[in-house]
């Protein structure tokens, strides 16, 4: 037995039986967002690695035979936001988040999922009811009494950020363009050195286009084409949410649908961070899905900034960016930092001249996906994301920038500063210079 | 990929130490740690050396360098590093008392007894002073507040015991104060309390409330007051000095159960110090595998989601510790391995793991296991030879301290952190940052 496989054997436990390496030094519990601003989460070390050990005595996989609703301590776990930061400053490598999360899926087993839950588990169902009746959703998500009347029939809180609907959803659009030019069927689709697979997700399709338009342009400006192939939600809501079967359909619909590019060698590429990371990690994580066809699409998926960052690396990042003259305050989302891959768009901003993009260096916005929707979590979620909203409110800045579209819509509410994608300060950063050069060619084209 | 001139493994003080000194010296540093280390567990002071029967710190030194131990070499970096370190707290606002030639004393501990040190915060140093013979103890705990029990501390401390001959007060007396709002609180731990005081909104509320408990109870003797370290973070210089002013007695804090609220004061001053002179700070960062090309190591590998990420680097600094802060690994089969490089490990067999006194006064014999290494640090292989030329161990890994026994931690990390960082970064920047220690230090000890 080499180092390595001593090594290997004792650090890569699954989540369930990582509790063991729990030393109760209470680290997690100094760095967890919601323990700061509330009594009702009693933190990670007893709703994690503590509470495991009753769950483990009934240790069955989910969704197993037999496994119907085992005990857990309490359901105080249904309090974790499941940001992460536990998992990231446990010096014992114990995987807490992960852990409570699977906690509260059990939690919720063999019992009727809230009808709340289900729905906010539906993102492309809503996507697309909200994209076909926009003008009468838009107005209604705006109007304070449905909002209130929302709020009591399901318990999303009438002051939780939801953005407007797109006119059109970007997969529309996209189809209808590629009809219009003739591609997509007849000619010869570039090989994986030329073109990309883009993972929209729920929300460049039906809420923010734009960040989806952004992407494809920065994309081509490198060199690189976009496939846009049949996909559904990444699953993430439902997972969140603790409906791990439906989630399940939900990654096996994209295996199916991206498998045959990600073995072909193209790189699947995404523009939101949580849905990567669900594809890189959590389907096999959290949903125990191994099979050939997943794993395929877990290794070829890159978050668009980590993909352009590895470019730059390579030197094959086209570095003729413009002039922005302005603060940014950045917040990184909680998503991202599970991805392990550092903060690529502060150094991708760093490549702009002018351009003085700040880490806000705040640990979570509170929203966590869509827990800070919910009403009996709203004001947790405000009180945790508070400081970030100070910070950034005070910084003067008329723009931020993040890569989480919920953690975006939560700033943007909170602090009345327009929120953007990183890419979307890439490509306006493009664009001065293309003004600079003479050489504008209007965006989409 | 990724480069950096250094790449530093561990967030613990020696690790912090490479970094900082690294880092202001010019090097292109990156700190990656696994989670929080010591700092976040251990008391904020600074144990330099106290075997048994050390008078002082210095003393310590000099008795511990007379035996196999790492200070047989790194004893003239000592002063330096030591200077160095609490200058740079001091400039953050987090003032360090004692030296190396002050009298080693026995202060209180949160659970009554006492322990042996000589630096120590400002805010712990008023228990440091020799106890007159009309001084009272005030013992102040926070009403709700479980990890420091007043009356429980008071009545041990009353007993003559537990201050091994040492002097001590003449009557101690436990208080238990009442602050505003934490009646409901179940779940209060130290970091609550510390943001309270860094909010400030109820600071003068507090300081107030705790002035009287103790006027109360000192009823008109002169003393000081024992209270636990929650006295704000970011914001502690200034309700220290609040507190001070207003305190009828001097008080002192005493550190805590994990998590350490000090401990955490001196982390945040030297990330800050990493990151502002353009250093990283990663965390959640789990190293999978170091390459390693004739003997020397040219890229770190980490675990990402899905894929490792990996950065190309000069030299590595290695700060993972000992035993128990994970740098190294007993095996089933009785071996203890270095998990990242598998560097050879001084260690005694398997069967004196047992001994018949864990508490005996010479230590435990598996405490001194770890990595020998040369002079400038670099590991020796089996053979007594460098085994990686650009390797430089330092911190609780290094073979033949008894830490615990020893009370060197601290001291071993700063010296060997700031000693490898002198070397190395002469190598990443080209010019020799400084030649002070050679000729000046060796005559101060």
């Amino acid at each position: 037995m080499s180092i390595a496989d001593i090594v290997r054997e004792a650090t890569e436990l699954p989540v369930s039986r990582s509790a063991d390496e729990c030393l109760k030094c209470n680290v997690c519990n100094t760095v967890c967002p919601v323990l700061r601003v509330t009594d009702k989460f009693p933190g990670p070390k007893y709703s994690g690695p503590q509470g495991q050990r009753f769950r483990l005595a009934h240790l069955q996989p989910i969704g197993g035979p037999g496994s119907a609703n085992p005990p857990s301590p309490d359901a105080s776990v249904d309090y974790c936001s499941g940001c992460g930061w536990c998992t990231t400053a446990c010096p014992a490598g114990v995987k807490i988040a992960e852990m409570n999360n699977q906690a509260r899926a059990r939690l919720r087993e063999g019992t009727r999922p809230k009808l709340r839950d289900w729905g906010l588990g539906q993102t492309d169902l809503t996507g697309t009811l909200g994209v076909a009746f926009s003008p009468i959703a838009n107005v209604a998500m705006r109007n304070r009494p449905l909002r209130r009347a929302m709020e009591l029939a399901i318990g999303v809180h009438h002051k939780a950020p939801v953005p407007p609907f797109a006119k059109r959803t970007f997969h529309a659009t996209w189809k209808r363009r590629q009809a219009k030019a003739g591609t997509g069927s007849g000619k010869a689709q570039p090989g994986p050195d030329k073109a990309i697979v883009y993972f929209h997700g729920c929300s460049a399709n039906y809420y923010e286009p734009h960040v989806a338009e952004a992407a494809v342009w920065v994309l081509r400006r490198n060199g690189f084409e976009t496939i846009v192939p049949d996909q559904v939600c990444c699953g993430l809501p439902l997972i969140s949410n603790g409906l791990y079967e439906d989630a399940r359909a939900h990654a096996c619909k994209n295996a199916k649908s991206l498998a045959r590019y990600a073995k072909a060698g193209y790189r699947i590429i995404g523009t939101s961070t949580s849905c990567t990371h669900t594809i890189k990690a959590e389907y096999e994580e959290m949903l125990d899905m191994r099979d050939e066809d997943t794993r395929a699409i877990s290794a070829a998926t890159w978050d668009i900034m980590e993909f352009l960052l590895d470019l730059h690396e390579q030197g094959r990042l086209d570095t003729g960016f413009g002039r922005l003259d302005e603060d940014l305050p950045y917040h990184a989302p909680c998503q991202l930092r599970s991805h392990g891959i550092g903060l690529p768009a502060l150094d991708l901003f760093a490549l702009i001249p002018g351009l003085r993009a700040r880490d806000m260096d705040h640990d979570c916005c509170g929203i966590a996906g869509t827990y800070g929707l919910k009403r009996e979590k709203y004001d947790i979620a405000m009180a945790v994301g508070r400081p970030l909203f100070d910070k950034i409110t005070a910084s003067g800045a008329t723009v931020a920038a993040c890569d989480s579209e919920t953690c975006r819509w939560q700033i943007e509410a909170a602090t009345g500063v327009r929120t953007r994608h990183p890419i979307e300060i890439l490509a306006e950063s493009y664009r001065a210079m293309d003004r600079a050069r003479g050489t504008a060619e209007p965006p989409g084209a | 990929m990724p480069h950096a001139d250094v790449v530093v493994i561990g967030a613990g003080l020696s690790g912090l130490t490479a970094a900082t000194r690294l880092a202001e010296a010019g090097a292109v540093v990156t700190l990656v740690a696994k989670g929080h280390a010591r700092t976040h567990w251990g008391s904020g002071g600074l144990d330099i050396a106290a075997p048994h029967a050390a008078r002082t710190p210095a003393d310590g030194v000099a008795r511990l360098a007379a035996l196999d131990h790492p200070y047989s070499y790194l004893a003239p970096c000592v002063a330096p590093s030591v200077a160095w370190m609490m200058e740079r707290l001091a400039a953050a606002g987090l003032p360090y008392a004692g030296t190396l030639d002050t009298p080693i004393r026995r202060v209180p501990t949160a659970i009554g007894g006492t322990r042996r040190v000589a630096i120590v915060p400002q805010a712990q140093s008023a228990a440091l002073r020799p106890w007159g013979r009309d001084e009272v103890l005030v013992v102040a705990g926070i009403a709700g507040y479980k990890d420091f029990w007043p009356l429980a501390i008071a009545d041990s401390l009353a007993r003559e015991a537990v201050w091994h001959g040492a002097d001590r007060p003449a009557a101690v007396v436990g208080v238990s104060v009442e602050l505003r709002g934490l009646g409901d609180r179940h779940n209060l731990n130290a970091m609550h309390l510390a943001r309270r005081f860094d909010e400030g909104a109820l600071r003068a509320d507090d300081i107030a409330a705790i002035a009287r408990a103790v006027e109360r109870a000192a009823e008109g003797r002169p003393g000081r007051v024992a209270l636990p370290a929650v006295f704000g973070l970011a914001a502690h210089a200034e309700t220290w000095a609040a507190l001070r002013a207003q305190l009828p007695l001097e008080p002192f804090e005493v550190p805590l159960v994990p998590p350490s609220v000090p401990g955490i004061r001196l982390w945040r001053v030297l990330r800050d110090r990493i990151r502002a002179a353009g250093g990283r700070v990663q965390l959640g960062e789990f190293v999978h595998a170091v390459r390693v090309e004739d003997g020397r190591v040219t890229a770190v590998e980490m675990e990402a989601a899905t894929r490792t990420h990996a950065i190309r680097t000069e030299a590595l600094v290695l700060a993972t510790g000992g035993l128990s802060g994970g740098g190294l690994r007993a095996t089933d089969d009785g071996r203890i391995v270095e998990p990242v490089l598998g560097l050879h490990v001084e260690a005694v067999e398997q069967d004196a793991w047992l001994v018949r006194d864990g508490l005996d006064p010479a230590g435990h014999p598996v405490e001194a296991a770890g990595v020998r290494a040369d002079p400038d640090l670099r590991p020796l292989g089996a053979d007594h030879r460098v085994s990686h030329a650009n390797v430089h161990v330092v911190g609780g890994l290094l073979a033949d301290q008894r830490s615990i026994r020893e009370r060197c931690g601290d001291g071993v990390a700063i010296a060997s952190g700031w000693r490898a960082a002198r070397g190395l970064a002469s190598d990443a920047t080209r010019s020799p940052i400084d030649c002070e220690m050679a000729d000046s230090a060796r005559t101060e000890l």
